[in-house]
C-alpha cells in the first residue's frame, strides 16, 4: 500500500513522521547511510554516478529542485537520475525534505515570492507524476483515501473549493455539479443523473467527464493550497523568532538553483521568443495606446494601475512571460531598477497625468499602488528591500479588459486569435 | 409608461401609493449594515453613504425627498455610512433588456418584446443557479428596464470577485465546453450537445436559446451573412434537439464558429460589472424608476408576472395623455 504521506506530506502521517525522525535541524547536512541506501535499492534508478545519490536531507532537497527545474527547462532531463523520487520506498525521508523547503523559503522569502511559487507547482507536480507512476488500482485507492482525509464531509459543495476556483487552479466549468455538490462518485453520479445516461454507457461517461481525474485534480491542488498556506505560517512566526541560520542558508540554495531555470529560458532556443528592449510604441496594441493617451471617463485606477502598470513593465522588462511559464521578479531582469525607474515609471506617470482629472491629484495613494502591482508592496518608494511583499502582476487578457475596462479594446487586424495584449506587442515586435 | 414621472408624480407615488412593506424583507432586515444612495435629479446617484437605522427613518426620507431614483447596496458594512467594514455581499446578476446582445425587436430602447426575452434569459440562469449550483436564497427583481437576480445564500455572500466572474460565465455560457476527454483506453471526442450534464448541458441550452434568437442583423464575430442564414434556415432542426443533423448541414468548420460567437455573446447577457463589484449599489425595490415611470417591483411568480401590469404605478394609468 502507498503511504499516504507520500503523496500529502502535510497529513497527520506526514506531521508524525517529522515528529519522530525530522526535529534535529543540525544533522541534516550529515550524510544519511540509511537514505544512500536505499535510493541505490531502487531498480529504475541510474546510479552510474555518485553524484545522482542524495547523501543528505539537504541534497534531497536540492534534488527535488534540480528534477523540477531540469524537466521543466526539457534540456537534458533524465528520469533515471530521479526514479528514486517517485518512489514509495523514500517516503521517510521524502517528506522531511518537503518540511525543510517548505521552512527555507517560508523562513527568508515568504509565500508571495517566486520561490514559494514555485515550491508549490513543483509539490503539484511531484503529486502528479506519482500518482501517474502507480498501478491502477493503487492510484484509484490512494486518491480515495486521501480525498477522503482531505474532505471530511461526504458530499463536497463546490463552494468549499472557492479558493481554488478564485485562485484558477480549479475551474468551474470542469466540476459536475449538481445541487450544488460536485459529484465525484459513481454511485452519486448514477444517482443523480440516471434518466440522462442511462442510454448512454453511463460508465464511460463517467470515467471521461469525471472518473479518476477531476478527484486527483482536487486533492493535487488542495495539497498545493495547504503547502502555500504552511510557507505562510512558516513566514508569519518570523516576527516572533530568529530566522534559523541553517534554514537560511538552504533558502540560499535553493534560489540559486532555482535561477538554473531562468537561464535555460533566457538563452532562447530560437523559436522567435522576443527579447527584451526598449518600447516602441508604434507596436503597441490598440487598447495600450488609448491608455497612454489617459483615461477621460471613469475607471481611470484601473486602467493604469491593473492595465498598464503590468503590461508597460512586462513588454519592457520580460516580454517572453507566458511562453516561458516562469514567475519572475522585477529584479531578476532589472537588477539595479533602473530601467523600471527611469523608462518604465515614467510612461506610467505621463498616462496617470493625461487622464482627466489627473489620477494623482485626488487619489495620489495610486503610486503606491502602482508599486504593489510591479512586486514592491505598499510603499510610496520602490526599493529592493519590499520586493516580494506583492507579487508583479502579470498583464491582463483581453478578455478581462473587455469585461473590466469599457471602451478601451478597439481590436484591429493584429487583434484576431490574440487573447493577450502582451502577444500582440510580441507578435508585432517578431515580425516588424 | 416609459415616459419620465414628473416632480408632481413622484410626489403622488410616495405620499399616496407606495408603502414601506412593499419594501422586501432581505432588504428590510439588515438596513443598518447597508449603504444608501439617491438620485435626487436625475443625473444619477450623487447622494450616496447613506444609513438608516430603521424601516421607519426611510420612509420619512422618501417620503419627504420623493427622489428621482433610490439605492441600496448588494454589500453589508459594519460601518456603512463609510463603506467600510465590509462584510459580504449578494451575489447578483443585472439582465437588462436594453443590454441583450441578441434581441429580435430592433428596438431602440425597451418594449415589451425584449423585456419578455430578458424574462426568458433570467428563467434560464435562475434554473442553472438552483439546479447546478445548488442556490436556494434568491430574490428576482423587476429592475423597470430589466431584471435582477439577488442571491443571499450565505455560502455565496463571502465570495469574492474572481468566484464570481466565474460563475458569471458558467451560468451564462461564456465558454466553448472543451471537445476532447481522455479516460485511461484513450481521448474521445466529445461534442457538448452529447453530453447531458454538468457545464456542457448549460452551455447547450444557452447556445439553443441564441441561435433561435438569431435575426440577420446579428452581429457575430467572424460570422458572415451567409452562415448566418443557413443557421435560421436549419435551426428547426435543433427544435427536436437534432445537435448532429444541423452540424452537418452547418458544417463542423462553421458551426465551431457560430457557437463560438455565441459564446462570447452571452458574456453581455449579464453586466459582468455588476456581477464582479462587490460594493455596488441596486435599484431599491419598490421605489420608482422614474425615467421610465414604472416601479422596480419584487417578483413572486416569474411565471406569472407582467411588468406592464404589475410594475406601472397609478398615476400612469390616470395620465391624461
Ligand atoms: S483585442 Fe486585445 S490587444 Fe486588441 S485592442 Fe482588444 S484588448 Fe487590446
Ligand atoms: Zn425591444
Amino acid at each position: 500500500m502507498i503511504p499516504m504521506s507520500f503523496i500529502n506530506p502535510l497529513s497527520d502521517e506526514g506531521k508524525q513522521i517529522v515528529r519522530k525522525d525530522g526535529g534535529d535541524l543540525n544533522r541534516i547536512f550529515d550524510e544519511n547511510d540509511m537514505l544512500i541506501e536505499t535510493v541505490s535499492s531502487i531498480k529504475s534508478q541510474d546510479i552510474s554516478d555518485d553524484a545522482y545519490i542524495p547523501r543528505n536531507y539537504v541534497d534531497l532537497v536540492i534534488k527535488r529542485i534540480e528534477w523540477y527545474v531540469e524537466k521543466k527547462s526539457d534540456l537534458k532531463y533524465n528520469f533515471k537520475k530521479f526514479a528514486f523520487l517517485f518512489d514509495a520506498k523514500i517516503t521517510k525521508f521524502d517528506v522531511i525534505s518537503f518540511y525543510i523547503l517548505c521552512q527555507a523559503v517560508g523562513v527568508k522569502f515568504g509565500p508571495n515570492s517566486r520561490e514559494s511559487r514555485a515550491i508549490v507547482e513543483l509539490q503539484g507536480q511531484l503529486i502528479e507524476n506519482r500518482l501517474e507512476e502507480l498501478i491502477t488500482s493503487e492510484r484509484t485507492e490512494i486518491t480515495e483515501q486521501i480525498m477522503n482525509n482531505l474532505i471530511l464531509q461526504d458530499k463536497i459543495k463546490w463552494t468549499q473549493l472557492a479558493d481554488l476556483i478564485s485562485s484558477k487552479k480549479i475551474s468551474m466549468q470542469d466540476l459536475v455539479l449538481k445541487d450544488g455538490n460536485v459529484i465525484l462518485d459513481f454511485e452519486d453520479y448514477l444517482e443523480e443523473f440516471k434518466d440522462e445516461v442511462m442510454h448512454r454507457q453511463p460508465e464511460k461517461m463517467y470515467n471521461l467527464l469525471i472518473g479518476n481525474r477531476v478527484k486527483e485534480l482536487i486533492i493535487i491542488k488542495m495539497i498545493m493550497q495547504n503547502t502555500e498556506n504552511y510557507i505562510k505560517s512558516v513566514h508569519e512566526q518570523m516576527s516572533t523568532v530568529e530566522p534559523n541560520p541553517t534554514l537560511l542558508k538552504i533558502a540560499g540554495e535553493i534560489s540559486e538553483v532555482l535561477s538554473k531555470e531562468i537561464r535555460y529560458y533566457g538563452s532562447g532556443s530560437g523559436d522567435g521568443d522576443v527579447k527584451a528592449s526598449p518600447l516602441n510604441v508604434d507596436l503597441l496594441p490598440p487598447c495600450i495606446k488609448h491608455a497612454l493617451d489617459g483615461i477621460k471617463s471613469g475607471g481611470r485606477n484601473e486602467v493604469i494601475v491593473l492595465f498598464l502598470t503590468p503590461f508597460l513593465s512586462y513588454a519592457r522588462l520580460y516580454p517572453s512571460v507566458f511562453r516561458s511559464n516562469t514567475s519572475l521578479k522585477v529584479s531578476d531582469v532589472d537588477a539595479d531598477l533602473k530601467i523600471t525607474k527611469n523608462e518604465i515609471l515614467p510612461m506610467i506617470h505621463d498616462a496617470a497625468d493625461r487622464c482627466s482629472p489627473p489620477l494623482f491629484d485626488d487619489q495620489p495613494q495610486e503610486k503606491v499602488n502602482i508599486n504593489a502591482k510591479l512586486g514592491f508592496g505598499m510603499h510610496s518608494e520602490l526599493k529592493l528591500q519590499h520586493e516580494g511583499e506583492t507579487t508583479w502582476y502579470t498583464p491582463m487578457s483581453c478578455e478581462k479588459v473587455k469585461l473590466n475596462m469599457p471602451g478601451l479594446c478597439k481590436p484591429d487586424e493584429t487583434c484576431k486569435g490574440i487573447t493577450n495584449p502582451l502577444s500582440y506587442y510580441n507578435r508585432n515586435m517578431r515580425t516588424k | 409608461m416609459f415616459k419620465q414621472a414628473t416632480l408632481e408624480e413622484r410626489r403622488k407615488y410616495y405620499r399616496e401609493e407606495w408603502d414601506i412593506k412593499q419594501v422586501p424583507d432581505f432588504i428590510g432586515n439588515f438596513i443598518e449594515n447597508r449603504e444608501f444612495g439617491f438620485d435626487h435629479f436625475g443625473r444619477g446617484p450623487n447622494d450616496r453613504y447613506k444609513v438608516f437605522s430603521t424601516l421607519d427613518y426611510l420612509k420619512r426620507f422618501l417620503r419627504s425627498k420623493t427622489p428621482f431614483a433610490a439605492y441600496c447596496s448588494v454589500a453589508y458594512y459594519q460601518k456603512p455610512r463609510r463603506r467600510d467594514g465590509w462584510m459580504k455581499s449578494e451575489l447578483v446578476f443585472d439582465v437588462d433588456a436594453k443590454d441583450i446582445p441578441i434581441r429580435t425587436c430592433g428596438c431602440d430602447d425597451v418594449c415589451e418584446i425584449c423585456l419578455n426575452e430578458a424574462k426568458e434569459i433570467v428563467g434560464g440562469l435562475i434554473d442553472t443557479l438552483k439546479g447546478d449550483l445548488g442556490l436556494k436564497n434568491m430574490h428576482l427583481i423587476y429592475s423597470g428596464r430589466g431584471y435582477h437576480i439577488r442571491v443571499i445564500d450565505d455560502d455565496v455572500m463571502g465570495l469574492g470577485s474572481d468566484v464570481r466572474s466565474q460563475i458569471l460565465k458558467y451560468i451564462v455560457g461564456a465558454d466553448v465546453p472543451k471537445d476532447k476527454y481522455d479516460d485511461a483506453a484513450g481521448i474521445y471526442d466529445l461534442q457538448h450537445f452529447s453530453i447531458p450534464l454538468g457545464y456542457p448541458k448549460v452551455f447547450t441550452q444557452r447556445v439553443k436559446y441564441g441561435i433561435f434568437h438569431l435575426t440577420e442583423d446579428s452581429k457575430l464575430d467572424d460570422v458572415n451573412l451567409k452562415l448566418l442564414k443557413d443557421v435560421i434556415k436549419y435551426r428547426n432542426l435543433l427544435e427536436d434537439d437534432e445537435w448532429g443533423l444541423f452540424k452537418n448541414r452547418i458544417g463542423p468548420l462553421r458551426y465551431k464558429k457560430i457557437i463560438k460567437g455565441i459564446a462570447s455573446l452571452n458574456m453581455s447577457l449579464v453586466d459582468a460589472k455588476v456581477s464582479i463589484d462587490l460594493k455596488r449599489i441596486l435599484r431599491l425595490p419598490s421605489s420608482l424608476h422614474s425615467k421610465v415611470s414604472m416601479r422596480c417591483t419584487e417578483i413572486k411568480n416569474i411565471e406569472t408576472f407582467d411588468p406592464f401590469k404589475d410594475a406601472v404605478p397609478k398615476f400612469v394609468w390616470e395620465r391624461e395623455d
